[in-house]
């Protein structure tokens, strides 16, 4: 790449990746860089800035951080699932004008849908139900694990909209297969409520966070390998297996009791 | 557990490059020898866990000398512990970098 012309414009073409904000910052540093670079080494410093963009986009926008800790919360993300559920309801009645018939009407959705969901709880339901660690001093509180399935079923309840806005959209557009595609939906929503069922604290439902790594996959005699997370609040932590074996075989939750109490003091996070 | 932010061999290199004193980017790359897909987001990530720090010449100085604006980094007093410990873990690292001050390109 010897043309600073054909420079310039990788720069540029990389400065797209880098996040809005950052981006004037970004673009006015490596093209002070370019400056220094010869025409022999010009291709693969150029190169580098798309790795750097793509680097600052992952790890430097803030959008995506607020976007995450505000779900955290589980009222936020009911509200969330509920927008996008109340999008897809208006989605799905402006679609349906400009079919000649009513999707919704045409098929047994109640019928269908509550097979598929009754059908895809029966599969994933040993995949995050979580047990009480071996170590816990008092079993999982009651109002805790009735709240727990009621954010449950509030999600299904909520992505079923979503998921009939999926089909009529299928079925406007003309792709050909339908079922497929509508398999293809649901198990991807219906994978991700039970997995951020799963991600969550079953006191506070508020996400888990700081996942760390325990063990090593060749090292698992004696020893366990999985990830350990906790509730942000002191609640406890979840020990997750990567290999089931039979002495760990499903996710476990440590209840941290009022003994952990000096640790945590009323109002804090707990870091 | 280690204290302090954990290091990757690339992260040290840069970091032994800076004990240099104040210098840019492009020149942590030709000291090292490391790319620039390597070498920036690395200064970003040390930026970030304030083991270095960095600030833009004055344009004016930049003019002078008919060129652009350099961004200048340099080891913060996290970032000369981090690199002692670093040395201490990679005792070759002293030899890869040339602790001579580098000559102004």
């Amino acid at each position: 790449m010897t043309n600073k012309w054909l420079q310039s414009l990788a720069i540029h073409l990389a400065s797209l990746l880098a996040p809005c904000e950052e981006r004037a910052e970004w673009l006015e540093w490596w093209c002070s860089e370019l400056w220094y670079v010869s025409s022999r080494q010009a291709t693969r410093f150029c190169l580098g800035a798309f790795r750097d963009a793509f680097w600052l986009r992952q790890n430097g926008s803030n959008l995506v951080k607020q976007t995450g800790r505000r779900l955290r919360s589980p009222f936020a993300c009911v509200a969330a699932f509920g927008s996008l559920s109340g999008a897809s309801i208006l989605i799905t009645n402006r679609l349906e004008r400009m079919l000649p018939f009513r999707v919704t009407d045409g098929m047994s959705a109640a019928g269908g849908i509550a097979d598929m969901v009754f059908f895809y709880l029966v599969l994933a339901v040993t995949a995050f139900i979580i047990k009480d660690s071996p170590g816990n001093r008092r079993p999982m509180p009651r109002p805790g694990t009735a709240r727990s399935w009621v954010f449950l079923c509030l999600k299904i309840g909520l992505v079923l909209p979503i998921l009939q806005c999926t089909i009529v959209a299928v079925v406007v557009v003309n792709v050909p297969p339908l079922s497929l595609v509508f398999y293809a939906a649901c198990v991807l929503l219906f994978r991700w409520i039970f997995t951020d069922q799963r991600r969550r604290c079953p006191v506070c439902l508020r996400l888990l966070t700081d996942p760390i790594r325990i063990g090593t996959p060749s090292q698992t005699f004696l020893q366990w390998y999985g990830a350990e997370s906790m509730c942000a609040r002191g609640h406890g932590l979840l020990h997750s297996p990567e290999i089931s074996a039979s002495y760990f075989p499903e996710h476990k939750w440590l209840d941290l009791d009022d003994s952990w109490r000096a640790l945590r003091s009323a109002g804090a996070e707990f870091q | 557990m280690a204290d302090g932010p954990r290091l990757t061999y690339a992260s040290c290199l840069i970091l032994q490059a800076l004990a240099i004193g104040q210098i840019y980017g492009y020149l942590v790359m030709d000291v090292t020898g490391l790319p620039s897909g390597t070498v920036y987001p690395a200064l970003r990530r040390l930026e970030r866990e304030q083991l270095i720090q960095s600030r833009w010449e004055r344009q004016s100085i930049a003019d002078a000398a008919l060129r652009p604006a350099r961004k200048y980094f340099n080891l913060t007093r996290a970032g000369k512990s981090a690199l002692e410990a670093s040395l201490k873990r990679y005792p070759l690292l002293a030899q890869l970098v040339p602790s001579e001050e580098v000559q102004d390109i």
